[in-house]
């Protein structure tokens, strides 16, 4: 069950993600690692290849794990948990993290996919003990971040650009 | 679920604009992708058959720009209004923050449209969410059609939450923005 209206990610944990990612890009020469969030939101992002279309790869991306998801369903299997896209230069390798977030790498023919494998299991297990914590704070954190000046100045802002 | 990353001041939601097939919907991003602000916009996406029927989704991006010290974000999403697309559009409506449901209004539609209003209740129960408080907005498009069945039966039928609606011809752009600045509300004061 969803319960939570929204996930708010502070600077340190967003450092720690970071981290993790870079460390993930380095250790499996990637090219890139993004984090996303399971609606095509991008959590944050490491490498260069991604960076310039990050915003369409996220919506892409999680449109298609959610619907491998679905397939799994279909056929009666539980779930899917990874997804493997396969190129002649480029591989992607998905995978999710607690049904909230999706990791993923982005690699070339000169890496393994075993070691993305086993790396990125030992990558998820530390952004899961990350997004406990964002889960938890979240509640804390929001009345700082959504207070009466910013929902006041963001209506204003939804009259000025959403107008005929 | 709303994304806020406060390391980076960003503020990301997710709109889905649902109904049946042909009733509009990527009608509306088309509209709102060629009539906005250039800055305001990024780059459209539609997966779609060869014909132009969706077959995943539309997404289009838009960018606020920074509001109080934190860079906002819609993402536009349609999902794929034919019928054997139910699966799909389950997909497409995960972490959803809020939804525009598209109603043909045209009279020969009716049942349709009653039949994917039921289909989207039933997703959204699925994927947990609460639908006394889920913020939910009717548009009734197709208002030019001869056909077009007065807005009062639509009212009765079709929004039994008495959710905010509004009438469209997204085709010309009528009604587009109304829509689409009533949702963007509902969704920020939902944070």
């Amino acid at each position: 069950m969803e319960q939570l209206t929204n996930l708010i990610i502070s600077d340190h944990e967003l450092a720690l993600i970071s981290n993790v990612l870079h460390k993930l890009m380095n250790d499996t020469s990637a090219s890139s690692v993004m984090l996303l969030d399971k609606s095509g939101q991008v959590v944050t992002t490491q490498g260069s290849s991604t960076r310039r279309n990050a915003t369409s790869l996220g919506a892409l991306l999680a449109g298609a794990f959610s619907s491998s998801r679905h397939v799994a369903e279909l056929l009666g299997e539980k779930d899917f948990r990874t997804i493997f896209q396969q190129g002649v230069h480029e591989n992607i390798y998905t995978t999710m993290i607690e049904d909230q977030w999706l990791l993923v790498i982005v690699f070339d023919k000169l890496t393994h996919i075993g070691l993305v494998k086993v790396l990125s299991k030992k990558a998820c297990d530390e952004l899961s003990r990350t997004l406990e914590r964002v889960r938890a704070d979240t509640t804390r954190q929001k009345s700082s971040v959504l207070n009466i000046q910013f929902r006041s100045s963001v209506e204003d802002t939804i009259d000025l650009l959403f107008r005929d | 679920m709303a994304l806020i990353n406060i390391a980076s001041h960003e503020i990301h939601c997710k709109i889905v604009y649902y109904g049946i097939g042909y009733c509009g919907k990527t009608t509306n991003l088309q509209y709102v992708f060629k009539s906005i602000n250039p800055s305001v916009r990024g780059e459209m996406l539609s997966i779609a058959t060869e014909t132009e029927r969706t077959l995943f989704f539309d997404f289009l991006p838009l960018d606020l720009g920074t509001v109080y010290g934190f860079r906002t974000r819609f993402h536009l999403y349609t999902v794929p209004g034919q019928i054997l697309y139910e699966r799909t559009r389950l997909a497409v409506l995960n972490g959803a923050d809020g939804i525009v449901f598209v109603v043909d209004s045209q009279a020969e539609k009716f049942e349709e449209n009653v039949q994917s209003i039921t289909e989207l209740e039933m997703n959204l129960r699925r994927l947990g969410k609460d639908l006394t408080n889920f913020p939910i907005i009717m548009q009734w498009n197709k208002r030019d059609m001869p056909s077009a069945l007065p807005v009062a039966v639509l009212e009765r039928y079709l929004n039994r939450r008495r959710v905010p609606s509004f009438e469209a011809v997204a085709s010309s752009g009528t009604g587009v923005y109304a829509t689409l600045r009533s949702i963007s509300k509902r969704v920020m004061a939902q944070l």
